[in-house]
């Protein structure tokens, strides 16, 4: 059957006693599944660009899932981010029972040409290790069942021999294998490869001997970072956030498109920029709003209603929270508040709540509305 | 318990006494010795159904302002800041919420306070003028609900 599936578990940032039991059960239930083997990595987020854990992950060939206490669109950007791309893919198991909502967004459109899909789990979603297993399980057999009937059946016209579903399979990342040479640079990955290589043809039956691999851990000394990840799907390049912000965490690359030059320059707490995005494309998946640690819009799965309009919290747009924010950590640095003076973003005021398009659209619309 | 008064939110009944003053911001002010002790009003615990987490910014004794950030609030269905009715000292937080706040569901009106503040309680609403906050609000507090929902 199929080959060996990865599940990343990205562990908490806290040393919560109660999440490490849970990842660790959750760890333990899929060592104990055939067709999976199990890598433990510190907290997403704070992987460092060039540490172990995310030279881990840029070696996992295809599909893979991996379980975080983040949102999943904020896992699938910070991915991104650092090179490991891949079509997202969503699980179904969301928080407290919720149905899943028919609304979620469209799988972001520049990415269709990755071949691999990443799964993402949030962890948050559930308490009960057995659903998530169950979620894998169920992803496991979408991800592997079209790959083999679809593609392979073509290719050699018959019953695959294991040597052939090995090359078929091995030859899915081309890059990747032949190109660099990759998966030697990590010891300890080379030997997953060793034992990927050979997939147990189990025929899918459960009276096979599962043969349990143990887990792959990655230590990697990790400090809590704070720092934005955009959401390229959303982001129109409208470069407010350059702007706006004055600690240099923004950037452009040799086409003038925005990225994220200096996460590390991010003043911690401060999401002042996500406020001041036009399309809510930044993302700071350890603020405590849902909205801005990226959510997805639509899914009411462990996203919370925020009520603080309602319960006073002071009146005024997202604008003057950023404004405030952001003079807050300026003092904070020893420099001056700038207030509203500096960076300001002109098309925000006024903006409607509809999703749109493009810049021109969005420039028309102002134009037409009598305020 | 005193009389009550009822808004209707859609179908629910939220009642409330008619022995204390309100704020815009849902609370219920119930003038003791010293300033007034506060609590959820039903439209606020309506909101917010079951209270999981409450947690406090303040310490005891600190001065506040009219809506100066105090605390956090996590229920089954919504999280929000917590932010003072009126400017004073904040004497006093119900110690007992801390550690289980299911007396904001169960008594709100009682048990269930929040924290006392000393002061003027300048902007606080009598029952009637909350009642009509509440139904020019009610349109704007649907729309905010249903906003993040859907």
């Amino acid at each position: 059957m199929a080959p060996k599936i990865t599940v990343v578990l990205s562990q908490g940032q806290s040393n919560s006693p109660v999440k490490r039991r849970f990842e660790e059960d959750l760890i333990t239930a899929v060592m104990m599944e055939p067709n999976m083997e199990a890598t433990v990595v510190p907290h997403l987020y704070d992987l460092k660009p060039d540490g172990t854990g995310m030279l881990c992950l840029k070696n996992l060939s295809g599909t893979f899932i991996i379980g975080s206490w983040l949102f999943p669109r904020a896992a699938h950007w910070i991915l991104h981010r650092n090179g490991i791309e891949g079509k997202f893919g969503k699980s179904a198991l969301v928080s407290d029972g919720e149905e899943e909502e028919e609304t979620e967004q469209a799988p972001p459109p520049e990415e269709s040409n990755s071949k691999r899909t990443i799964f993402h789990l949030n962890l948050k979603a559930s308490k009960n290790v057995d659903d998530y297993l169950e979620e894998i399980r169920r992803i496991v057999k979408e991800a592997s069942t079209p790959l083999v009937q679809l593609s392979l059946n073509d290719w050699i016209k018959g019953k695959p021999k294991p040597e052939q579903m090995d090359r078929y399979l091995n030859a899915e990342e081309p890059g990747k294998r032949n190109g660099n040479g990759k998966p030697a640079s990590l010891p300890i990955l080379g030997e997953v490869a060793a034992k990927n290589g050979t997939p147990p043809l189990t025929n899918g039956s459960e009276e096979a001997s599962p043969e349990t691999v143990e887990p792959i851990r990655i230590e990697e000394q990790t400090k809590r970072r704070w720092y934005p990840v955009i959401d390229f799907s959303r982001c129109t390049n409208c470069l407010e956030c350059l702007d706006f912000c004055l600690f240099g965490v923004y950037g452009v690359d040799k086409v003038d498109s925005i990225l994220v030059e200096q996460p590390d320059n991010c003043r911690k707490g401060c999401p002042a920029c996500s406020r001041v995005c036009p399309e809510n494309a930044i993302i700071f998946p350890q603020h405590k709003t849902p909205a801005i640690a990226g959510s997805p819009m639509g899914e009411a799965g462990g996203l919370k209603i925020d009520l603080s309009k309602l319960f006073g919290a002071p009146e005024g747009s997202a604008l003057d929270t950023a404004v405030k924010e952001r003079d807050r950590e300026l003092m904070l640095d020893g420099r001056e508040a700038v207030g509203a003076t500096v960076g300001v973003p002109k098309r925000q005021e006024n903006r409607q709540d509809e999703p749109k398009d493009e810049l021109d659209d969005l420039i028309d619309e102002l134009d037409s509305i009598d305020l | 318990m005193s009389d009550v008064k009822t808004f209707m939110m859609g179908k629910y009944e939220a009642h409330f006494p008619t022995d204390r003053n309100y704020s815009k911001n849902h609370m219920w002010a119930l003038p003791i010795e010293k300033g007034f002790r506060f609590g959820f009003s039903a439209y606020a615990v309506r909101l917010l159904q079951d209270v999981y987490f409450l947690e406090w910014h303040v310490d005891e004794q600190s001065p506040v302002q009219q809506r100066q950030e105090i605390g956090d609030i996590e229920s089954s269905k919504a999280e929000s800041g917590l932010y003072s009715p009126i400017s004073g000292t904040l004497t006093i937080f119900n110690e007992a919420l801390l550690s289980d706040p299911s007396a904001i569901n169960v008594d709100k009106y009682d048990k269930g306070w929040l924290f006392e503040i000393e002061g003027s309680g300048e902007p606080l609403l009598s029952i009637d003028e909350y009642l009509q906050h509440l139904e020019s609000s009610w349109e704007v507090a649907q729309r905010t609900i249903k906003g993040q929902v859907y």
